[in-house]
């Protein structure tokens, strides 16, 4: 009963349309002072604790990492040494944008910037060179989207934090999904553009693809730093974090030189803003999970799951449609905080593993951003072809359609998430 | 004028924290692993650096609300208005006001719990962990930048009701990239474009904070 108080009244002010964080936070304090006598002290102290644990402060400090190399002159690196790697296959700039994606994402971890910062630089020059334009917005719309799968991920972050899972670990889950995705998109557009005889590049020889690794290396140490660092276990993830930042500051001011020294203070606001946003949701998003719990709802979902023998296999694909319902509304980060901490419970009790259960999610994200009504990834690809949502939607059907495909075998094949973290003795 | 001195006084503070938090760290690991090389252990030793998580948190922690607070003020702050879109504009408008006076209302009541509790919590002697400061000092920030943000809807609003105009935060900004100049692919001079105020395009669906539904649908795309 008051399951359904409370989920009503979330959704009916969350379709108000104001901002998630704030309508998390007054369906709590509405549901507080009408209907239970929880000392509402407690909630203020609640809104304080929420984020006083040192590992959501890796949150910030990726941001900021991130938006010292979110430019276009890394972009440019990134592709340039992707198309001389790939560039003379069949469809070659196309790939080397599916490769470009991948990498920038290691670095920057915006989808959506992804998305504008590759996009707005290889998708003229495809039109140059013959591909239709909406060959190339699909190819990149939905390869921008690999960013929150490829380590360091926010998102995982946040799953880690509501789920008190092991962000060491599932970032190295996400590693071979990442790699695998990156490599079927690749494979469609390959198939596409070689069906279709779209043009192809010159091959590169040896010592430009040196230079341009030489080029990008200093971008894509970054992940080593991270993952490197948090394996060896030299640092915590959140101090992993805190020294990607300081090192992409020094990469992008020092020795690519892409931003010049004065231009740090916006970098610091414009992080801070991000940051202050993402926390300010994890902080009522605490409080809303601590009202879940003290109403006893997940532990009430779980034993009505199991009361019914709801096997793994028909709750995996429930969990799937719900997210994918979610991702239609809301952005990855509201809706790992929101129904993570539900739905978790229930996959404990049958069994599933935590890490697992948390790539599937960010698999399930990722589709989200590339599917209407608001996939950001649609929104920001037709900013910069000027083309219509809906043509849109159709340009990227067969890559959508292989991400679909994708989400359903890291849902039923654990394995594809386990292996690596299990390999390096993670878990 | 004292507005704008408040405006620059809320972008400093947090962008100064941010970073000062993230030397913070740098110096804690490095003087961490200092400590293990033997030439430098009798320099390390000299510094305590154990209280480094902890003031760190409570940067970030003052950072994120007075950071939320200066959100609204941008933006950023998203919501789902997929519905409010297809209403008509009266409705919208009226939604909109709806949802930024509760965003006030939520922020007010935050920040008076707050107040009680920091007020509460001035007449014990609690003292943090590591850094021993004053434990309600440390919780000022909710009665602070609730309040704080608590005006800023207020202004938000009052701007809206007057012009009709929302701040929007653009997600998809990428510095050195200029989406315009793009289309006509000149690889030399777009590093040197620092980012432009107006961008040609917004997010529609960015928050309750856009004021253009749907406007992309509209746009014909060319076809092949």
């Amino acid at each position: 009963m008051s399951a359904a108080i409370i989920f009503g009244l979330l959704i009916a002010l969350m379709l108000t349309g104001m901002p998630i964080s704030i309508s998390l936070g007054l369906t709590v304090l509405t549901f507080l002072f009408t209907m239970t006598d929880v000392p509402i002290e407690s909630v203020a102290l609640k809104l304080f604790t929420g984020i006083e644990k040192f590992e959501i402060m890796a949150i910030p400090f990726f941001i900021l990492a991130g938006n010292f190399l979110t430019h276009g002159g890394v972009a440019r690196r990134m592709i340039n040494f992707a198309s001389t790697m790939v560039g003379h296959w069949h469809g070659g700039l196309a790939l080397a944008g599916v490769l470009a994606c991948a990498l920038f994402a290691a670095v920057s971890g915006s989808s959506p910037a992804t998305v504008v910062a590759i996009g707005s630089i290889i998708l003229p020059a495809m039109v140059d060179q013959g591909f239709p334009k909406r060959f190339g917005a699909g190819v990149i719309t939905t390869s921008g989207a690999l960013g929150i799968l490829i380590p360091p991920s926010i998102v995982m972050v946040m799953y880690s934090v509501s789920t008190n899972t092991s962000v060491g670990a599932l970032f190295m889950a996400g590693v071979i999904p990442g790699l695998m995705l990156a490599t079927l998109l690749g494979l469609v557009t390959w198939y596409r553009a070689w069906r279709n005889d779209y043009p192809r590049m010159a091959k590169a020889s040896p010592k430009q693809r040196l230079d341009a690794f030489r080029e990008s290396a200093w971008g894509l140490l970054l992940i080593v730093v991270v993952i490197g660092g948090i394996y060896s276990g030299m640092f915590t993830p959140t101090e992993a974090a805190a020294m990607s930042a300081v090192y992409a500051f020094i990469v992008a001011v020092f020795i690519y030189r892409d931003m010049p020294l004065r231009q740090v203070p916006k970098v610091l606001l414009d992080s801070a803003n991000m940051s202050a946003m993402l926390l300010y949701i994890i902080t009522n998003a605490v409080l809303f999970s601590f009202l879940m719990t003290s109403e006893n709802i997940p532990q009430t979902m779980a034993g009505w799951i199991l009361g019914h023998e709801l096997s793994p296999w028909v709750f995996l694909l429930v969990v799937n449609l719900l997210l994918l319902l979610a991702g239609n509304v809301m952005e990855p980060s509201s809706i790992v905080l929101i129904l993570a901490p539900i739905l978790f419970p229930v996959a404990m009790r049958l069994g599933i593993d935590p890490v697992h259960f948390g790539i599937l999610i960010v698999v399930n994200m990722e589709v989200g951003m590339c599917h209407p009504p608001v996939g950001l990834n649609l929104y920001v690809a037709s900013g910069i072809t000027k083309m219509g949502i809906s043509e849109l939607t159709v340009a990227v059907m067969p890559w959508l359609l292989t991400m679909l495909a994708f989400l359903l075998m890291v849902t039923y094949i654990p394995v594809i998430s386990l292996w690596l973290p299990r390999m390096v003795g993670m878990m | 004028m004292i507005l704008k001195l408040l405006d620059r006084l809320e972008e400093t503070v947090i962008a100064t924290l941010m970073g000062a938090a993230t030397i913070v760290i740098f110096v804690a690991v490095v003087h961490r692993y200092a400590s293990g090389v033997s030439w430098l252990y009798d320099y390390a030793r000299m510094f305590n650096l154990s209280w480094a998580q902890e003031l760190c948190i409570y940067m970030f922690v003052w950072m994120a609300k007075f950071g939320a607070a200066y959100g609204v003020r941008t933006g950023i702050h998203v919501g789902v208005d997929a519905v409010i879109n297809r209403l008509s504009t009266p409705w919208r408008n009226r939604s909109i006001v709806f949802g930024l006076l509760s965003g006030a209302v939520f922020t007010g009541i935050v920040g008076t719990l707050g107040l009680h509790f920091v007020l509460e919590m001035s007449r014990t002697e609690q003292v943090s962990a590591d850094m021993e400061v004053p434990m309600w000092l440390v919780y000022l920030a909710i009665p602070c930048g609730s309040y704080l943000m608590c005006f800023r809807f207020l202004q938000v609003c009052w701007s809206f009701i007057r012009t009709g105009e929302l701040p929007s935060h653009d997600h998809s900004h990428v510095e050195g990239i200029d989406v315009e100049e793009v289309v006509h692919e000149e690889e030399d001079h777009v590093d040197e474009i620092a980012h432009p105020e107006a961008h040609d395009f917004h997010l529609d669906h960015d928050g309750p904070h856009d004021f253009r539904p749907g406007s992309h649908d509209f746009r014909p795309g060319k076809e092949r």
